[in-house]
């Protein structure tokens, strides 16, 4: 208690965009929330605000579904990936 | 009538004779089933983020349109039974803020350019501020 907070204050990056809507095509938008193995971080982590997260989480999910982004990242799949890009 | 939007991705083993050949026949189930179609965007081939049926790519097509609730299920029993449609989505707009969005993506020939650029200026304020505070 007696420390005062040494880093900055976190805020919602939706909100300072004034974004309304998510779209769940919009890629750059849910980037944000998605960390490096496309996991929904949570709000303590980002600080978006709960309007936003829940708009974003409902974006994340119908990408998913649609494939724009994979569910998961695993080992396998990142060597499976390239080489099988580059035949087709 | 409300407002829905319907994504599909298509084989990419399919000519492009036989895309457009897919992308009319959605059209016509559309529009059998008393659809309006607004706007049709094409998104294109593009990289799928996990496998479907062993295929790593798919051709993405976007459809904007209104139609009763009642031939949601109908539309969808055919995205189903078409073998050449990897994966489909419906999605609905149902409140003001929602149609309004709806209104807007059905307009746009192409939704991405412009919001990305608008947080990267965000970025670039954020960064501003934040050495404005370490200086203060």
């Amino acid at each position: 208690m007696s420390n005062k907070r040494r880093y900055t204050k976190k805020y919602c990056k939706y909100c300072e965009a004034k974004i309304t809507m998510i779209d769940y095509k919009d890629l750059s938008l849910l980037k944000h929330t998605l960390s490096e193995r496309y996991k929904i971080m949570p709000r303590r982590l980002t600080g978006n605000c709960k309007k936003h997260q829940e708009m974003v989480e409902k974006a994340i999910k119908r990408a998913r579904q649609a494939a724009f982004i994979p569910y998961i990242v695993d080992r396998k799949k990142v060597i499976d990936n390239p080489f099988k890009a580059l035949e087709e | 009538m409300r407002h829905y939007e319907l994504l599909i991705i298509l084989k990419p083993t399919l000519t492009e004779e036989e895309v457009k050949a897919k992308v009319d026949f959605v059209k016509e189930v559309l529009e059998k089933n008393q659809a309006q179609i607004a706007s049709l965007q094409d998104l294109g081939m593009r990289k799928l983020g996990y496998e479907i049926d062993k295929h790593q790519r798919g051709h993405y097509f976007v459809f904007y349109y209104k139609a009763p609730p009642s031939s949601i299920a109908e539309i969808e029993r055919i995205m189903r039974i078409t073998e050449e449609i990897l994966r489909f989505l419906t999605v609905k707009y149902e409140n003001k803020k929602e149609i309004k969005q709806w209104e807007i993506l059905s307009t746009k020939g192409k939704i991405e350019p412009q919001k990305p650029e608008k947080i990267e200026q965000k970025e670039e304020k954020e960064t501003q501020t934040e050495g404005e505070k370490a200086q203060g």
